[in-house]
């Protein structure tokens, strides 16, 4: 059987209880903003955050 | 155009190379770019997982897909051994973990590829040696917990017995470099070269643990050794040098 799971709404990122405080914050602040610039920035910020797991869980 | 006989090869990456397939013999294989060949560790968000014809193609072998959301976009993986990764691997990553995928061996295999008429009959069969991917899939702190392992090993100054009574999973690896260790004072005469000898077992060692792959499992015929490695008491053998 597949397993799957649809990427969320934003409506339901901010009413999810099991979504952090922090996403919901970033994606409220994310909305105000013009929709190129913050998924620029928000791809860079994955980026930016995996590589910074990678070096701290010493991850190869 | 290119006419080579078709290879069945295991699919490993996101849109790449084909496996196994049922498609029509004589057809080209296609490799493109793999952006994570050579066993690095693909992380990403787990989203979806099942089994498929390759590329959901109706015309291709089943196998099995892993989609993952990764800071660079959707990937998809695909191999028959993805399903057995996820199910038998030691953490059961769930849809929305966080996750890391690694090719770890390629195994050879044999397949056949077929050639099928328009009603979907199947007129030729063909045996063909490829090889199939082998995969570890767990959730991400599974691998950075391996590291930390690895680190430990690879510490040559550590105390054995306090790591592995903190890391008990380790026994066996240090059994093996316990081993090594024998066996080196036995046959190789020129300390440099037994010293080269251990540095690059326990490397290869701590390599295969970092990477994901099963950690070993030793059956000793002198059970001494194990007690020698969990407790530090050094027992006389009989083969060991007499003075």
């Amino acid at each position: 059987m597949n397993a799957t799971s649809p990427l969320p709404s934003s409506r339901g990122i901010l009413s999810d209880p099991e979504a952090s405080e922090w996403l919901k914050s970033a994606f409220k602040s994310a909305a105000e903003r013009d929709p190129v610039d913050a998924l620029n920035d928000a791809l860079l910020l994955a980026a930016t955050l995996e590589e910074r797991l990678r070096s701290e869980l010493d991850l190869l | 155009m290119d006419k080579r006989p078709e290879v069945p090869v295991e699919g490993t990456d996101s849109n790449a190379r084909g496996q196994a397939s049922t498609a029509p013999a004589w057809r080209s294989v296609t490799r493109a770019t793999n952006p994570f060949r050579g066993g690095s560790l693909l992380i990403g968000r787990l989203t979806e997982h099942g089994r498929a014809n390759y590329q959901f193609r109706r015309d291709e072998n089943a196998s099995y897909f892993v989609k993952l959301l990764t800071s660079r976009g959707a990937k998809t993986l695909w191999g028959k051994d993805l399903e057995r990764a996820l199910n038998a691997g030691e953490t059961r990553p769930k849809i929305g973990d966080l996750i890391g995928a690694r090719r770890v061996a390629r195994e050879a295999v044999t397949v056949t590829a077929r050639q099928r008429v328009a009603d979907g009959r199947i007129v030729t069969e063909e045996a063909h040696h490829a090889h199939r991917t082998r995969w570890v899939v767990e959730k991400v702190k599974f691998f950075a917990e391996r590291a930390r392992l690895a680190r430990r090993l690879r510490d040559e100054q550590a105390d054995v017995r306090e790591t592995v009574r903190a890391h008990p999973e380790l026994k066996s690896t240090f059994l093996s470099v316990r081993a090594a260790q024998e066996f080196a004072a036995r046959r190789i005469a020129d300390p440099k070269d037994r010293e080269r000898f251990l540095t690059l077992m326990r490397e290869a060692m701590a390599a295969s643990i970092q990477k994901g792959e099963p950690l070993p499992e030793l059956r000793l015929r002198d059970p001494s050794i194990a007690e020698e490695v969990t407790k530090g008491v050094r027992t006389p053998r009989p083969d060991d040098p007499t003075r």
